[in-house]
């Protein structure tokens, strides 16, 4: 079976008219596309950078604002000058006039959908027009491009039962290598890898934005890289909505790829292992990814020596103490946090979850954020923590230092 | 239980107080007779005037009941216009012509005053000018001197200037027209606001201090801001005594914003501590002013169904009234303040949307959180619905707005924007808006359906019948916020956002699969695909780029000031102050953008909910 077509969606700057994105969204996911919604008021190089990186057959645009004829112009004039194959299309109801259209096809779009167009009409586009193989495609000009395009190889190969690319990610170099590889040659390099797992809607995807916010902020030129999931049954559509809620990591130091899980169980994708691998080679300094689960299969990486670090992030909602032994995560993970601290559970969650951890007597740190606030101090915690990681991966003992840090600090 | 927990209780238990009444007038035989008295009395008392064919008319229609029970069934149940629970009007006459031959006037019982005409007691007038024309058009293009003259414009005809302001798209999201990537966006859909030269440009030849004149501003992340600015501005032309008569309204509503039109800046928490902020300087400096507008147009717009829109706004509503007690804002002083502001459609809801949400309304704000008289009325501004008005065979509009406006009247709002057929292309255009406000007088002075009689179509059974059913379905949703820890919490939850966008969805398949008849589009389509020629409003290039120069001009001009202003705003923020004052002084200084982007700062951006 072929992957399932890919589509970006967002809606213009100065723009909250999302209703209808958000139906067509609803519309194409039913479809079996797999919609990236990069949400309203976003700029023209928000959409590009995002559309280049996810890798995507189409960007779908809806405006309604006005000054469509320019913006529309602008993402095509800016894909082509990137390099670009990603086509163009959208609607904005009745704003955009014949008139308009004919300029727009004009200047490079696709195809504009007028007020009265049918749901089923703009399904039959996109699966007539970007439904197709995409054919050989050269050498990309850029890195986050050329990286962008590696990581579509490995999905399609996945998706249609190939045996996926012979990557030999799974090996990890050696401390020696490593290190020689620090001043040779950047490609070889390994990143700290980082995984963050825990139940739906823990806040995850909210505590990586802001660690990327510090860690923009921190490292003036470092770059991350953020691999993130969202659950899909196999052969049908997913809606990948987290670069919508991600608006600190929409910057070109930031490469962020979402996957669907099609169909595997446990909150990856089959091709998850090998896209990991492969972005931590691509010399990034951190490589986040985020996946949904509690259980051992959703964060498979420690093991195999990908991930450098674990952490789990905890709703204090979990039920009772009973389902908090059910957790196999709390064992594996080396850092547990407790997000969503303000809610009243909170407390009770620490406490139960701090007597958990010290069974465990695996030195691993419990630490309460509030990942919605503003430069909340909990996240500012792990942040420090997570940084420490990395100077010697062999075997982290950070535990230590951070645990005189954390006391410092309170 | 929480304060919407409560104020679904004491609907419930208002429910049966009326029962109770009813059942007590029909078995308590002094209490029937008072009450039949009492209704009697009413009656003989109720003026009658004369149509201009000289058919006697009563001024207030009454159902033709005799039997005490269902007397306190109406008297207890709906009220007179301008009663408790005010199911039938906030106000006791609304749109009657002033009187011209009543035969026969006594003042009657003198409770709620009525918004039109000072009615001197039984003398008989000409021809009175109304006193408040209830039509308010939404208007805002290119850059404040043009939207300025489309004011003067609108108002030429009008003794009162009730002024409702559209901002474009930089300045609904708190940003300054030089900012990336907005070139091309400036002017477009509203009128493009840096600073409080933009305002006073905005406003000029208006007397912003006049009881005459009121400036309504729908614009809700940047609120405190752009508020400051007005009275900055009118501070600059009138002197500062002028700002404790400043009349209007400014939107504000951030629970909407989150759930709807998708406009918040600051996180949810500090948005509404800059709303609280706001009522708390408006209660104690502007009396006159309706420092927010809690909207459920933008749900409905944004794809709800009528129920929907109806329990988001007043759940919000009722969520807001919590806040602001919370800050020790007397219910007196707040409640009077408050203003709505609900979407009509062509739905059966529509019948009774709003009557049962002035009910509702009141009876919460009475009874849960101890408002006066004046803090249960629920005050209303309707606008037609847009998303009905639809691009085939667009001329149909017309029709469509005027059955709206008919639902509207029905439901007896305060004022009314009534959207022009070509709602669906632009920015409406003069020849169209003409069209649009004229359809407003036609209903309202040429016609006889609302000038004559209160009540003139109310009380029907088949709007009984949707009012029973609209109550219990809004009583559902309250249940369903109330289970999810309330609205604050729901709202976090996307709750209502993922509510609304199934509706929507919803809609949009009922249209092409058929389910929803739509003339012209997918019944009686007259097979060409025809937009018509429509003038389109663009904001030209030379415009766009002189408000850029002239907001350089501006930040050139006070860089060194600006950067004092912002270093004392933030400090009052995290301090955690009342930002009023310092945003004040900012705004004689700052921009829009240089504004918004210290707050964020400070308390951080809005994490958008998709
Ligand atoms: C709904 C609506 C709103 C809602 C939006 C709710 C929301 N979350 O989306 C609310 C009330 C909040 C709103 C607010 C405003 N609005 Co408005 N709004 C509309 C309205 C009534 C309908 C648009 C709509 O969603 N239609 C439903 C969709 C599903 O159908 P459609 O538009 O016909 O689109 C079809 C196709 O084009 C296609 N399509 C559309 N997009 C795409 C994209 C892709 C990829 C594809 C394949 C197809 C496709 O799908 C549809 C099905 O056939 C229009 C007027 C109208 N009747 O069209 C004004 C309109 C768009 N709004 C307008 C304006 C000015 C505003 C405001 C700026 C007003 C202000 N100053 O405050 C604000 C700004 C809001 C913001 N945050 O940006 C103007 C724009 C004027 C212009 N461009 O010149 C319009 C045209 C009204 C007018 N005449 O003034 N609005
Ligand atoms: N009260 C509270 N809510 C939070 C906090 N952090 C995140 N949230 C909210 O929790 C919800 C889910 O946040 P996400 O960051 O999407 O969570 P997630 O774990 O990535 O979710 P999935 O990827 O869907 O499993 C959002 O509505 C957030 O606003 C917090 O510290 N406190
Ligand atoms: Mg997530």
């Amino acid at each position: 079976m072929a992957s399932p077509i890919r589509i970006l969606t967002a809606v213009p700057i100065c723009d909250g008219h999302d209703s209808a994105i958000n139906t067509i969204n609803l519309e194409f996911i039913r479809h079996g596309i797999e919609v990236i919604y990069l949400g309203y008021h976003r700029s023209v190089g928000d959409i590009v950078r995002a559309a280049i990186q996810e890798d995507v057959r189409a960007i779908g645009i809806s405006s309604y604002n006005g000054g469509h004829v320019e913006f529309f112009a602008e993402v095509v004039a800016l894909l082509r000058k990137r390099g670009s194959d990603i086509r163009v299309f959208g609607g904005g109801g009745g704003t955009i006039t014949h008139e308009d259209a004919a300029i727009m096809r004009r200047k490079g779009v696709d195809e504009i959908f007028f007020a009265g167009t049918s749901l089923d009409d703009m399904v039959k586009f996109v699966h007539q027009r970007y439904g197709k193989p995409r054919g050989k495609r050269t050498r990309a000009k850029r890195s986050d491009m050329e990286l962008a395009h590696k990581l579509s190889e490995i999905e399609d190969a996945y998706a249609s039962g190939k045996k996926p690319l012979t990557l030999n990610a799974r090996r990890r170099m050696s401390k020696a290598e490593a290190k020689q590889n620090q001043t040779s040659n950047i490609k070889h390099q390994t990143s700290k890898v980082i995984g963050f797992t825990g139940p739906g809607g823990a806040g995850k995807t909210t505590l990586i934005d802001e660690l990327v916010l510090r860690f923009l902020h921190q490292n003036p030129k470092g770059r991350i890289a953020i691999l993130s999931h969202d659950p899909s049954v196999i052969g049908e559509g997913a809606l990948l909505g987290d670069r919508a809620t991600m608006i600190n990591s929409q910057d070109d130091r930031v490469f962020m790829r979402s996957m669907a899980t099609r169909g595997q169980a446990g909150g990856l994708s089959p091709a998850t292992h090998d896209c990991l691998a492969l972005l931590a080679r691509s010399g990034f300094d951190c490589v986040i990814i985020e996946t949904v689960g509690t259980g051992q299969e959703a964060m498979p990486f420690r093991k195999n020596g990908i991930v450098d670090l674990t952490v789990l992030v905890m709703n204090p909602d979990y039920g009772s103490r009973l389902q908090l032994q059910k957790i196999v995560m709390l064992d594996i993970a080396d850092i547990v946090v407790v997000n969503k601290s303000d809610l009243q559970r909170a407390r009770t969650a620490h406490t139960e979850i701090e007597q958990r951890l010290q069974q465990n007597r695996r030195g691993q740190r419990l630490i309460d954020t509030v990942a919605k606030r503003h430069r909340d101090p909990g996240v500012d915690q792990l942040f420090d923590l997570i940084s420490m990681v990395g100077r010697d991966r062999s075997e982290p003992d950070w535990h230590q230092a951070c645990q005189t840090r954390g006391r410092e600090k309170s | 239980m929480s304060k919407l927990g409560q104020v679904i209780e004491s609907i419930e238990k208002y429910n049966k107080f009326v029962l109770d009444q009813v059942r007590r007038a029909r078995t308590d035989q002094q209490f029937g007779r008072d009450l039949l008295g009492r209704w009697n009395d009413i009656k003989a008392k109720t003026p009658i005037t004369r149509t201009p064919t000289g058919l006697p008319l009563p001024r207030l229609a009454l159902p033709e009941i005799d039997e005490p029970g269902e007397i306190a069934r109406y008297l207890f149940g709906e009220g007179f216009p301008g009663e408790f629970p005010f199911l039938n009007g906030a106000y006791r006459e609304m749109y009657l012509e002033p009187v011209r031959g009543v035969e026969s006037f006594e003042k009657n019982g003198g409770r709620a005053r009525p918004v039109r005409a000072g009615l001197a007691s039984g003398a008989p007038a000409k021809k009175l000018p109304q006193a408040e024309e209830p039509t308010r058009l939404f208007s805002g293009l290119m850059l404040a001197e043009d939207t300025n003259e489309r004011f003067h414009y609108l108002t030429q005809h009008q003794r009162t200037h009730r002024l409702s302001t559209a901002f474009d798209g930089p300045t609904l999201y708190g940003i300054d027209s030089d900012a990336d990537g907005v070139f091309g966006k400036i002017g477009e859909g509203g009128v493009a606001i840096d600073t409080v030269e933009d305002m006073v440009r905005l406003y000029d030849g208006f007397d912003l201090g006049s009881p005459d004149f009121s400036a309504s501003m729908t614009i809700s992340g940047p609120a405190p801001i752009i508020m400051a600015m007005y009275i900055a501005a009118a501070k600059r032309r009138f002197g500062p005594k002028v700002v404790p008569k400043l009349r209007g309204t400014i939107q504000a509503d951030i629970f909407k914003e989150v759930q709807a039109q998708n406009e918040t800046i600051f996180p949810i928490e500090a948005s509404l501590r800059f709303l609280t902020d706001m009522v708390e300087f408006t209660t104690r400096e502007m009396p006159r002013w309706y420092p927010i507008s809690i909207s459920g147009y933008h749900i409905g717009e944004a794809g709800s169904t009528p129920v929907q829109q109806a329990a988001y706004t007043l759940s919000n509503g009722f969520a807001y009234a919590e806040m602001f007690a919370a800050r020790g804002i007397p219910v007196d002083q707040f409640g009077p303040r408050l203003s709505f502001f609900l979407d009509c459609g062509l739905d059966a809801e529509y019948i009774a949307l709003a009557r049962v949400s002035r009910r509702i309304w009141a009876i919460g704000m009475r009874d849960v959180f101890g408002a006066g008289p004046r803090g249960q009325l629920l005050k209303l501004h309707t606008q037609t619905s847009g998303r009905s008005l639809i691009a085939a065979e667009f001329k149909n509009n017309l029709t469509r707005t005027a059955a709206e406006l008919i639902l509207a009247y029905m439901n007896a709002t305060n004022s009314c924007h009534s959207n022009s057929a070509d709602e669906p292309f632009t920015t409406p255009s003069e020849e169209w808006i003409r069209l649009a406000a004229h359809g407003q007088a036609i209903l309202l002075e040429e016609s006889g359906i609302f000038k004559h009689t209160m009540n003139m179509l109310s009380g029907s059974p088949g709007m009984k019948a949707v009012e029973r059913a609209v109550e219990l379905a809004i009583l559902d949703e309250f249940r369903e916020i109330e289970r999810l820890g309330g609205v604050l919490a729901a709202v976090e939850d996307r709750y209502q956002r993922s509510q609304i966008q199934n509706a929507a969805h919803r809609y949009e398949q009922q249209i092409y699969d058929g389910t929803r008849p739509l003339i012209g589009l997918n019944r009686y389509r007259n097979g060409s695909d025809d937009i018509p020629e429509v003038k389109l409003a663009r904001t030209p290039r030379k415009k766009q780029q002189l408000q850029v120069d002239r907001l350089a001009k501006f930040k050139k001009k006070n860089a060194e000031k600006a950067k004092r202003a912002l270093d004392k705003l933030a400090a009052v923020v995290e301090r955690g102050e009342n930002c009023l004052p310092a945003l004040l002084e900012a705004v004689e200084v700052c921009s829009l953008g240089q504004i918004t982007g210290r707050l964020q700062e400070v308390v951080g951006r809005f994490r958008p909910m998709v």
